[in-house]
């Protein structure tokens, strides 16, 4: 069977919606009559995401950690259709069902890494492959990085054998708008829109602090403080709110049409709530600004990213519905790193914030487990009852959140997505490795057996014409 | 007999006013010596002046200090081979950083000793990780025009620290010189990797014409030579085999090089990077040439490491080369530490368990010629206990010894987590400790 993805799309758009309680999706308002632009244009440059569905799935006896805060053991997991079928004792496998045995094994949802660069900072990392940033003006809103992904960068497979079934490839932080981001299903694609994942709202990244002021100051132009950052983002949503009302008018009212505006469009649609915030930002200070500035023309800030200080302000995110993603440890490269304390992700998660890890990087993308596991500890040291059940959602349905795809897939839920990680063992030790990866049902990695296990086009023949890369 | 040992010691440390350590008993705890005694499931571990005094199951003595490890795990502390500690405060914020020079033609005779500061942050952060001893060596960055325009390939001399903060915490001075080969070497030497195998040659060369006419040179009787003489003078003893050379190269077929120009020169080589390694395991074990890989690090990241690969510290063990790993690269010298982390994933692929302990200490003594990395009579007392398995995601320090002297593992992440454990509104937070 073949689930068309974009018929399987339009379903989601519309469940995505509904989560999303916002006004603009689609067409019509809640209320019915008014009309709402489509500044995010999913359709554009659609999903040819599919997955072939093969056949049924059941591991059998193992431990869930559904990612709702549930730790199941000896419990048995169907999938079916590209879902979530079943959860239980003792399930009866499907005719032709693909039987795992999950005795000692570990299952958790899919990974999902809501800040991930690869394909537009692909290995090998040569001039002609830095795809992230377009350092040419603090605001490039307009570029999309789907346009920049490298779909054969070699570093998908890798993350896929690491459990990572879901990214968001976002744009670097040179600027104070780096433009568009994606979110990605960890599939071997010829084109990104073979990888999209179908309905996914898109993201805006923007970026706080050290590097737009560096980047642009350096070059003699604004921004070159903290506070030229500012007045930076202001003016743009003074400008994005303005465009919106012009194209709310026309379709309220008629006239001429306004001209596009493809930065604008993507500011617009972060004002009317299809497109999500996802700022790069280190400090607490910064991120009480920005939450003002979220206030000041009325749009949310879906996640601060790098938010190495969140914990000074966790109780700011929780009141303000704003998620944090964190890394376990990395501090020091610049001064907005230098206040990091390996408790962060625990202390954000205890103060009713949704937090989570994000890896920045094609090794720790690999090891979002073990990642998770050293922030657990740190919670743990720093006297919370935080255990894996806990913790996995930092790794699995607090991203999925974050990215607008919780209805989706993040959680073992009976009809969510069937991304599901088997593991050799606890995720939380550093021996366990993944055994198998389903995507939407689908095994497309089993450490067991070579010919599940993806390589993209650049891999073949490169050091050895006959052999493989690894 | 123990007993008395103890009691002179005691005795000596009064006598001397304090300049020695007292001694401790680490009981009951999972001990792995790394040296002949092996691993103990549970053993007593006697420090006495700051040296291992005694290793066995149960030691009947008394000491000033007794740590109980019953459920834990002793080891000698983590040494990171390369590092860029106390030279490097925040990479970007140049004023902390003395790890490089710009521009000058200055190069193997860099010595950035003057430059440590054992106050840094990084210190008390990477010994609560473990960490007892780094060798800190000074890099050239690919990214400074204008040392790339220098053209330089020799980076300087390497020293050794023991992380205990002190200002007397230089261990040992000399302990290597770095040098850039392949792809690094090929963007500081101007464009090929040949020219900085070429620049390394000649540098060798030119050590020897000095060293053999050393009164005509410096009377300045001779040919003009193309390296200064204080390079040249910091390049002897690695050219007279009592200092190695450190140097970078992860392709295959640059590593082979490498090989080649120690044996010409008979220098004592030490490889870094080594990504491809597992490719020329044999000929480096032939060669008996050490490793020390970033073994977390299996990006094709160049096209000078399109096999880089999670169980090379596996295979290159395998094949008798003997490897220390590093810190990741990619968290920066500022968590060296997780050196072990890597060293646990080696082991998930492959690599036997007390290989990887002596990955990320034994073998790191061993090759820079330093003091611990063993629990084993007169070995100095560097002592780790930990919560658990030392290469376990889960674990951590729980007391940490350097030459005996119980360490404080308080560091900025744990001070910054007490004092905003629970963040509210408020200016209370400023008075907290």
């Amino acid at each position: 069977m073949q689930l068309h993805s974009r018929f399987f799309g339009r379903g989601i758009a519309a469940l995505l919606c509904a989560s999303l309680l916002v006004s603009a999706c689609g067409e019509k308002k809640a209320g019915g009559e008014q009309r709402s632009p489509d500044f995010a244009r999913l359709d554009t440059f659609p999903s040819t995401y599919s997955v072939t569905q093969s056949r049924p799935v059941l591991i059998q006896g193992a431990t869930l950690l559904t990612g709702t805060g549930e730790q199941l053991e000896n419990t048995d997991l169907l999938l079916k259709g590209g879902k979530i079928a079943q959860i239980g004792q003792e399930l009866k496998a499907p005719k032709d069902a693909l039987v795992v045995n999950g005795k000692g094994k570990w299952v958790t949802p899919g990974i999902i890494d809501v800040h991930s660069h690869l394909g537009d900072y692909p290995a090998p990392s040569i001039e002609s492959s830095q795809d992230g940033n377009e350092m040419t003006s603090p605001n490039t809103a307009q570029v999309w990085v789907e346009h920049s992904v490298w779909t054969q960068d070699p570093q998908f497979p890798l993350a896929l054998a690491g459990g990572v079934t879901t990214l968001q490839i976002l744009p670097g932080s040179a600027n104070l708008f780096g433009g568009r981001s994606v979110t990605l299903k960890n599939v071997p694609g010829r084109s990104v829109q073979d990888m999209k994942f179908p309905g996914a709202p898109y993201g805006l990244k923007m970026a706080c602090g050290e590097n737009p002021k560096r980047v642009y100051g350096t070059k003699g132009t604004a921004p070159s403080t903290r506070m030229g950052n500012v007045a930076g983002y202001r003016n743009a949503w003074i400008e994005a709110s303005n465009y919106k009302k012009k194209w709310e008018d026309f379709l309220e009212k008629g006239g001429e049409e306004p001209e596009r505006d493809l930065g604008l469009e993507t500011l617009a649609g972060v004002l009317n709530g299809d497109i999500l915030v996802h700022n790069h930002c280190y400090r607490g200070e910064e991120m009480a600004v920005m939450m003002d500035i979220a206030k000041e023309f009325d749009f949310q800030i879906s996640t601060f990213h790098h938010a190495v200080e969140a914990y000074k302000v966790a109780d700011l995110l929780a009141e303000n519905n704003v998620c944090a993603a964190m890394w376990a440890d990395w501090w020091g490269f610049k001064h907005e790193a230098f206040d990091m304390t390996e408790a962060n992700i625990a202390i954000v998660d205890q103060a009713k914030a949704c937090a989570m890890i994000h890896s920045d990087s094609g090794i720790g993308v690999q090891h979002l487990n073990e990642e998770v596991a050293k922030a657990m500890t740190a919670g743990q040291r720093a006297g919370f009852d935080i255990q894996p059940k806990d913790a996995v959602a930092w790794m699995t349905s607090n991203p999925a959140k974050a990215l607008g795809i919780e209805a989706q897939t993040g959680s073992l839920e009976k009809g969510k997505m069937a991304d599901v990680v088997v593991w050799s063992g606890n995720p939380f030790s550093v021996y366990t490795l993944v055994d198998q990866v389903f995507i939407d049902g689908e095994l497309m990695y089993d450490r067991s057996d070579k010919k599940r296990q993806p390589r993209s086009d650049f891999e073949l023949g490169i050091i050895d014409a006959e052999g493989e890369r690894l | 007999m123990k007993k008395i040992a103890v009691f002179y010691a005691l005795v000596l440390g009064v006598l001397t006013a304090g300049a020695q350590a007292e001694s401790i008993l680490i009981k009951g705890g999972k001990v792995h010596t790394l040296a002949d005694m092996g691993s103990l499931e549970s053993a007593d571990v006697l420090v006495v002046d700051g040296k291992v005094e005694q290793v066995a199951p149960a030691l009947d003595v008394s000491a000033d200090r007794v740590i109980d490890a019953k459920g834990k795990v002793v080891t000698p502390g983590v040494i990171a081979p390369i590092s860029e500690l106390g030279l490097v405060e925040i990479s970007a914020a140049s004023g902390t950083n003395d790890n490089a020079v710009t521009g000058e033609s200055i190069g193997s005779a860099f010595n950035p000793v003057p430059a440590y500061n054992p106050k840094s942050t990084l210190i008390p952060f990477n010994r609560a990780g473990g960490v007892t001893s780094a060798v800190v060596f000074p890099a050239i960055s690919t990214w400074d025009e204008a040392a790339v325009a220098a053209q330089r390939v020799f980076a300087g001399r390497g020293f050794a620290i023991k992380l205990n903060g002190e200002f007397n915490s230089v261990e040992a001075k000399d302990v290597a010189q770095k040098a850039y080969l392949g792809e690094t070497g090929a963007q500081l030497a101007g464009g090929s990797r040949a020219n900085a195998y070429a620049k390394v040659e000649n540098a060798l060369s030119e050590a020897k014409e000095y060293r053999d006419n050393r009164a005509a040179i410096r009377r300045g009787e001779w040919r003009e030579l193309n390296y200064s003489l204080a390079d040249l003078e910091a390049l002897q003893p690695v050219i007279n085999g009592t200092e190695p050379l450190l140097i970078t190269a992860d392709r295959a077929s640059d590593i082979l090089a490498v090989i080649e120009l120690a044996k010409a020169f008979d220098v004592k080589l030490v490889l870094l990077g080594a990504a491809e390694g597992w490719m020329v395991a044999d000929q480096l074990a032939q060669a008996q040439v050490p490793v020390v890989i970033d073994a977390i690090n299996n990006l094709p990241i160049s096209f000078s490491s399109l096999g880089a690969r999670l169980d090379n510290a596996a295979l290159l063990t395998k094949a008798g080369v003997k490897v220390a790993i590093s810190g990741p690269d990619y968290v920066s010298t500022h968590n060296v530490y997780l050196s072990r982390q890597s060293a646990g994933n080696a082991v998930a692929h492959g690599l036997p368990y007390e290989e990887a302990l002596k990955s990320i200490s034994t073998n790191v003594a061993d090759i820079f010629r330093l003091s611990g990395g063993t629990l084993e009579k007169g070995a100095t007392a560097d002592i780790v206990v930990w919560s658990g398995d030392p290469l376990e995601v889960t674990s951590y320090p729980e007391q940490v010894l350097i030459e005996g002297e119980p360490q404080s593992l308080v560091t900025r992440s744990t001070r910054l987590r007490d004092r905003h454990l629970k963040p509210a509104k408020g200016h209370d937070f400023g008075y907290r400790n």
